[in-house]
């Protein structure tokens, strides 16, 4: 039991993993052969990914509203969604448009989809406008200099915030453009940069962790 | 005296929804028309790189927003679409983000009917692809082994579009539009291996992040948010839906830093006072 449920999926690791990397750097017909059928393996791998998460999230939702659970209301939308992209698009051969005319598939994306993705994300705006004018509080220097910067940021982007500069701070001989190119080009290019690197290290010791079975939380906890 | 400003920090939210509504709305309906007095460097770039390139060539878009992101990115993929054509420039269109499909047919009806261009002879959009760096890491080595039909199922092979291309090799510029970490998987994974020039447009509050690699020149241009694609249309002197929404973004900005600046001023008041 072991074996199968412990040595053959590292050993499957190990070996696709170095391969895999090794195939990065090596130019050769047969490391582009083996990477070309791991491409297409992988495509088939998420397809089947997205099958299976499509059917979890019908379940989760169909025993939600078996069940009645808090807000098993909103479940049925999921359903109504769902049905109502999926019958256009079998109905319109998953085309969205025919000469320039919309199919059905093209109407319930510009009608249905792009209005609600669209309005869940302006939503957003608001709540970031009333928690800035709730929550910004300058209560430290750290705070200040976010503060600061974001002001200047904030300003400069935009042609009326580049006016008030130029006729409040004009007299200085700096344009709010110059201070803006030099904020995004030194602090904060060197700050994400640190990032950056710290990122890349930490998903470098990870990917050889897993790779030398260091790392086993992926295959779960038996 | 105190306890009136310390009724401001209590103000009912949709008090602010309605203000933000208004800054909002009003410019929209009736455009103040403010001038765009600055075009950033990086914006200049992509502008440049696709300005040198010949008649012909191959221009790879990938177009990686959903409606979610549109009102920045929508009016700036058309910028670039419209620039590309102007320049009888040949155009490949890819997807890894499954919402982008109809923006993409719409851009293309639109734009593509503006300057006279056929699909498949002047550009071709290739159907959404769910895995990324499969799909990048096969069209280094040949493009039809991932790609065998466009997004309506009529064979990419001997598509005058495409004559000639098979990697990237064959490709003059890749510029990623995307409101994700798309434009990263094209610097790392192909710009960099591969020596593909890569620009990109992104949302104005990505935009910072992408300093390091214009700085070492692994991004050749970055339009950022709607100020960019304003002044990618001012560059190509095509007003569009960036300098149009420009009004709005002017005041929503200033209105969040009034209210900023209010709430820090009230709460000194009531601290020191």
């Amino acid at each position: 039991m072991k074996l199968i449920k412990k040595q053959i999926p590292l050993a499957i690791v190990f070996v696709t993993g170095v391969l895999t990397l090794i195939s990065y750097y090596v130019p050769h017909k047969v490391s582009v052969d083996y990477i070309e059928t791991l491409n297409k393996w992988e495509n088939i791998v998420v397809a089947f990914a997205f099958l299976l998460g499509l059917i979890s999230l019908f379940f989760s939702h169909y025993n939600k509203i078996a069940r009645k659970g808090d807000g098993w209301g909103y479940s049925i939308f999921v359903f109504i969604g769902f049905l109502a992209i999926i019958i256009p698009a079998y109905v319109s051969g998953g085309k969205q448009m025919v000469e320039g005319v919309l199919t059905p598939l093209g109407w319930s994306y510009k009608y249905i989809y792009t209005a609600l993705s669209g309005t869940m994300f302006a939503v957003l705006a608001f709540y970031i406008v009333s928690t800035a004018y709730r929550s910004f509080r300058i209560k430290s220097p750290q705070a200040f200099v976010l503060f600061v910067a974001a002001f200047i940021l904030i300003l400069g982007k935009v042609p009326l915030g580049q006016i008030i500069w130029d006729s409040a701070l004009g007299w200085t001989g700096q344009s709010v453009s110059a201070v803006i190119e030099w904020i995004m080009q030194v602090p904060a290019v060197a700050g994400k940069r640190g990032i950056m690197i710290g990122i890349s290290i930490g998903a470098i010791v990870t990917s050889l962790k897993i790779i030398f079975g260091i790392e086993k939380q992926y295959m779960g906890k038996d | 005296m105190k306890e009136t400003l310390q009724k401001f920090f209590k103000i009912d939210r949709r008090w602010i929804f309605l203000l933000l509504a208004v800054t909002l709305v009003v410019p929209i309906v009736k455009p103040i028309g403010l001038p765009n007095k600055s075009i950033s460097q990086a914006t200049t770039r992509v502008y440049e790189s696709l300005e040198k390139l010949p008649a012909g060539s191959f221009l790879l878009l990938s177009l990686d927003y959903d409606p979610s992101t549109r009102p920045e990115l929508h009016p700036m993929a058309m910028a670039l679409v419209r620039h590309a054509f102007s320049r009888n420039l040949r155009v490949g269109v890819v997807t890894y983000i499954a919402g982008s499909t109809g923006l993409i047919e719409e851009l293309f009806a639109k734009v593509g009917k503006e300057y006279n261009k056929k699909d498949g002879t002047d550009y071709v959009i290739l159907p959404y692809q769910p895995n990324i760096l499969a799909v990048m890491t096969q069209m280094s080595s040949d493009l039809y082994g991932i790609y065998s039909k466009d997004r309506n199922g009529t064979d990419i092979a001997g598509m005058p579009v495409l004559k000639g291309v098979k990697t990237y090799k064959d490709m003059s510029l890749v510029v990623c539009v995307t409101g994700t970490a798309i434009l990263d998987y094209w610097v790392a994974y192909v710009g960099d291996k591969y020596s593909v020039p890569v620009a990109g447009g992104v949302t104005a509050i990505s935009q910072p992040g992408y300093g390091p690699y214009l700085q070492t020149n692994q991004l050749k241009g970055l339009i950022g948010g709607m100020k960019g694609a304003a002044e990618y249309e001012s560059l190509i002197k095509q007003p569009g839906k960036g300098t149009s929404g420009i009004d709005a973004l002017n005041l929503a900005h200033l209105l969040v830093l009034i209210l900023i600046l209010t709430s820090n001023i009230i709460l000194l008041f009531v601290k020191y006072f």
